[in-house]
């Protein structure tokens, strides 16, 4: 059974990391959102959210990130998804979330987008 | 080296949160016994997490309960979602867009288009004692 949902954070060089574990519900979801939150508010606009050990997510989860990258968006911002499980990644690709978000095989490979694009 | 049989799982699960944590377990067990790799059921794990969820919260019954069942070969699996609700027109149901979505205030109601584009082949049956999905993946 899939482990309890749970993340971390870490800052660098203000750019935001958020790693998940276990099943991305929409209590993942929600706790996802709120972190971002936490940082946005303090300037940030690039946000890598890591999903290497979250290989069970639902689209009510997912529906949470669509508001981050909404809120990025207003604010010339960008997240990226990185270290995805082919069936998440084929998810994602379905909802259309990769029009409005990135993607990359892991965190630095995503930092390397970041700083392409500025 | 896949097993050259085939095996079925019934499972009841009631409305209660990550109950479809329990259908993804069996549907595990099922896929390790029959030498099926991770990666070809990660896309039918998706599947069946979104019929279940759609249909405890949606079935509209007094009590929800969803009976879930797999039937597993070597070379497909085949689920079947079941509820005792109200039933629902499917066809009512739009398609969501992502670009109609970001700046809504509605962001869900993803689950009927997730099964329908990761299914293989994919069938809804709805009336007014309940609804019956079923998603067949091909393991090949």
């Amino acid at each position: 059974m899939d482990q309890p949902f749970s993340l971390t954070s870490e800052l660098r060089d203000n750019r935001l990391v958020i790693a998940t574990s276990g099943y991305v519900n929409n209590v993942g979801g929600e706790a996802i959102a709120t972190e971002f939150s936490k940082h946005f508010s303090g300037g940030v606009k690039e946000v890598v959210v890591n999903l290497e050990h979250s290989r069970v997510v639902n689209s009510i989860g997912m529906s949470f990130l669509i508001e981050m990258i909404e809120q990025l968006q207003d604010v010339d911002g960008r997240v990226i998804f990185t270290n995805l499980d082919p069936a998440v990644d084929k998810m994602l690709s379905i909802m259309g979330i990769f029009k409005f978000a990135g993607k990359a095989a892991n965190v630095d490979e995503a930092f390397g987008q970041f700083d392409a694009r500025s | 080296m896949p097993r050259n049989e085939s095996l079925s799982l019934k499972i009841a699960l009631p409305r209660i949160p990550d109950i479809e944590l329990v259908a993804l377990e069996g549907l595990d067990r099922l896929a390790r016994h029959m030498g099926i790799s991770d990666d070809k059921v990660g896309e039918a794990k998706i599947a069946v997490t979104e019929a279940i969820i759609n249909a405890l919260e949606h079935s509209g019954a007094n009590t929800p309960m969803v009976k879930v069942e797999f039937w597993m070969t070597s070379k497909e699996l085949v689920i079947y979602v079941r509820d005792f609700g109200k039933g629902f027109e499917p066809t009512s149901i739009e398609d969501p867009d992502i670009e109609k979505k970001i700046g809504s205030k509605h962001k869900r109601g993803w689950g009927l288009k997730l099964m329908k584009s990761l299914a293989d082949d994919f069938q809804i049956e709805s009336g007014s004692r309940g609804t019956k999905i079923t998603i067949k993946k091909l393991l090949t």
